[in-house]
């Protein structure tokens, strides 16, 4: 196969929406042309807007930490879009053998005309092109000196290039990130809507139920235990402000996003309309959140309160919908 | 239209079917040289210990989920690696099969064989694109399988699973086996593997069913018996692994002893053995001492140097199959 030296893919559009994986992915599917939904419809379909975790200390971390591997195959898995992907340690030894076979992936997807997700300087960037350099740096992946990658990072249409030295560790040299991670996309297959918003309510279940082995319980709270972990920083106030207004954007534009999704539910099934009711009520109660101002603690806990009991009854409400699927997957609800 | 055929491998039932398959893969491809038990104790392989409350065979390829248990093994080697698996009942196996399919065959154009759920692992070293067929070993028979091409993956257990492996850099010994000590520790005190299931115990806990389901009597016994074999067989490697270690380290010489004293105690235990359960209960218990008490002179020698892998947390690792 003759191997190009450079190649960019042409009408990409990314918009950075704090939705730290979503917007990426969306991205990338759309201009592959695998899909044409909304992100809304997307992050309930993919999990992704069900899924809710914070550092105790509410930094701005919370809105990233998560099982990038698992949660991200899954996401493609569920919408019927097949992946390869990898995240490992940048100071491991063998991370030059994998930077040299991501580059490789990543250039091939690029090839066959559909971008690549990577994380890149502290958020998940879409790869667009690739460009081989001869500038003596020698560490590129195909016999040449060193390969250039351009990238969206969604905050403007400019399309903005790394060196293949930075992939995964990022070009802020004081602060290197400790994670490599890619994700390229391989085809799709049909899937039955209908279908996979029924498991994603399964799924929806499982995320609230389940902490995420990756994280450390004394440090981070995952699905129905983030709200009393987050009540209980704002009332100790041994919290990060900074870090605690982004995380809080974050899930509230997740929470307008399963809003709208179980808006869409409610269209196909009735039976979806209490459910759907109780999510609104958690989206609005969020964007009083956003719109309060972040040392405002009583406000906060009051809202934050609510949304516990809204959601909460959502999840029963959901659980009601798929029961009898539920009661067929015994104690492993997530299991497909 | 093309062919291989991987004469130089042969892969011989004598460790975890794992270790069995990749040491034969290694060895042949240059990539490893040395006796089987330092593979297997590098690789933190020897350490896995898992135990089905009732004692069921499938407890010694259960240690886990396989990609995230074996890519820290091979890791540990310097290698690279790349696996895939999962539920054949998904929709999308059809596309990850026939992706398989492709680089199982480019990874054998290179000469290496790639590891294959049969059950259990085995090796697939070589395949037809006339008959659309792989060549397995199961390390057992000196007979092939044939695996179909449109069969790879599907088996009488749910999921499939093939891993191939890549280029190797240098690690330095010491730090291979400083993380053998922490794969073996981490191991040790993590109780399920395969959770949210509860039914199947690691480490120092699978002891705890391996007595309990003897001492209630329901339980497998043919499975116990592998699960016995495997066992000892893992723990005369680790035995051996860590004699040749023990100058590395004083922490590793203490635990070599632990473990030289081990296999000693559980040598002749056996069901047929006079004494029978009753006696391996007791042996078992004592050994689960023995093997608790090595751990900590790991645990020893592991504080003492700093263990990034394990301070900052990941983002992939453990999660339970969906």
């Amino acid at each position: 196969m003759v191997s190009l030296t450079a190649n960019k893919l042409q009408h990409f559009h990314m918009k950075a929406e704090s939705r730290p994986y979503l917007d990426a992915m969306h991205a990338v599917l759309t201009h592959a042309g695998w899909t044409t939904l909304s992100k809304p419809m997307l992050a309930g379909m993919t999990v992704n807007g069900f899924r809710m975790a914070v550092h105790r200390r509410l930094t701005a971390e919370s809105t990233t930490a998560y099982n990038w591997h698992a949660e991200h195959f899954l996401a493609a898995d569920f919408i019927g879009v097949m992946c390869s992907s990898k995240a490992e340690f940048t100071f491991k030894r063998t991370f030059p053998l994998y930077r040299k076979q991501a580059i490789g992936d990543i250039r091939s997807s690029i090839d066959r005309g559909i971008a690549a997700i990577c994380w890149h300087n502290g958020q998940f960037v879409a790869i667009v092109g690739y460009e081989d350099v001869e500038d003596g740096s020698g560490s590129g992946g195909t016999g040449n000196d060193s390969v250039r990658l351009f990238y969206a990072d969604g905050w403007s249409d400019e399309v903005k290039p790394f060196n293949d030295r930075d992939f995964g560790v990022g070009e802020d040299r004081e602060n290197p990130s400790p994670y490599w991670y890619y994700q390229i996309f391989e085809g799709c297959i049909p899937m039955d809507e209908a279908a996979v918003m029924k498991e994603s309510f399964l799924q929806a279940i499982f995320k609230w139920e389940t902490h995420d082995g990756t994280l450390p319980e004394k440090d981070y709270a995952c699905g129905a235990a983030v709200y009393d972990a987050i009540l209980q920083a704002l009332r100790s106030g041994d919290y990060d402000q900074a870090g605690a207004s982004e995380t809080f954007r974050c899930m509230a534009v997740a929470k307008r996003d399963i809003a709208a999704y179980m808006s869409e539910a409610e269209r196909r099934w009735p039976a979806a309309v209490e459910a759907a009711a109780h999510y609104y009520r958690v989206a609005e109660l969020f964007t009083g959140i956003e719109a309060a101002a972040i040392n405002q603690v009583d406000e906060l806990c009051g809202l934050f309160q609510e949304a516990k009991q809204a959601e909460t009854q959502a999840i029963e409400a959901l659980r009601q919908l798929v029961r009898e699927t539920v009661d067929n997957r015994f104690h492993d609800v997530g299991l497909r | 239209m093309s062919s291989v055929y991987l004469h130089h491998i042969r892969m011989k039932r004598e460790s975890k079917s794992f270790v069995d398959s990749m040491y034969a893969i290694l060895t042949a491809a240059g990539l490893f040289e040395g006796p089987k038990y330092r593979l297997s104790g590098l690789s933190g392989m020897a350490f896995k210990f898992t135990v089905h409350e009732r004692l069921l065979p499938l407890s010694v390829t259960a240690y886990g989920q396989w990609g995230l248990e074996h890519g820290p093994a091979v890791d540990n080697l310097g290698l690279l690696t790349i696996w895939d698996g999962g539920r054949t009942r998904h929709l999308t196996f059809e596309h990850y099969q026939k992706d398989a399919v492709n680089w199982i065959k480019a990874s054998l154009d290179r000469g290496l064989g790639v590891i294959h759920w049969i059950p259990e692992f085995g090796i697939i070293h070589g395949y037809d694109d006339d008959d659309g067929v792989f060549f397995l070993q199961d390390g057992w028979s000196q007979e092939d399988h044939i695996v179909l091409y449109d069969n790879l993956g599907l088996n009488f257990t749910p999921f499939w699973y093939v891993q191939m492996f890549g280029e190797k850099v240098a690690v330095p010994l010491e730090e291979q086996v400083l993380e053998s000590a922490r794969l073996a520790i981490h191991d040790w005190h993590t109780p399920f593997k395969t959770l949210p299931n509860k039914d199947i115990a690691s480490g120092k806990l699978a002891y705890e069913f391996f007595i309990g389901a003897l001492k209630s009597g329901d339980f497998d016994e043919g499975g116990g018996r592998y699960i016995l074999d495997s066992y000892r067989y893992a723990r005369q490697e680790i035995r051996d692994y860590l004699s040749e270690m023990q100058t590395l380290w004083p922490e590793i010489a203490e635990a070599y002893k632990y473990y030289a004293e081990l296999s000693g105690l559980i040598a002749d235990i056996s069901f047929e053995h006079s004494g029978g359960v009753s006696a391996m209960k007791d042996k078992l218990a004592a050994a689960a001492q023995l093997e608790d008490r090595a751990i900590q002179q790991f645990s020893k020698l592991s504080v003492r140097y700093a263990d990034p892998s394990r301070t900052i947390e990941t983002r992939w690792n453990t999660h339970s199959s969906r």
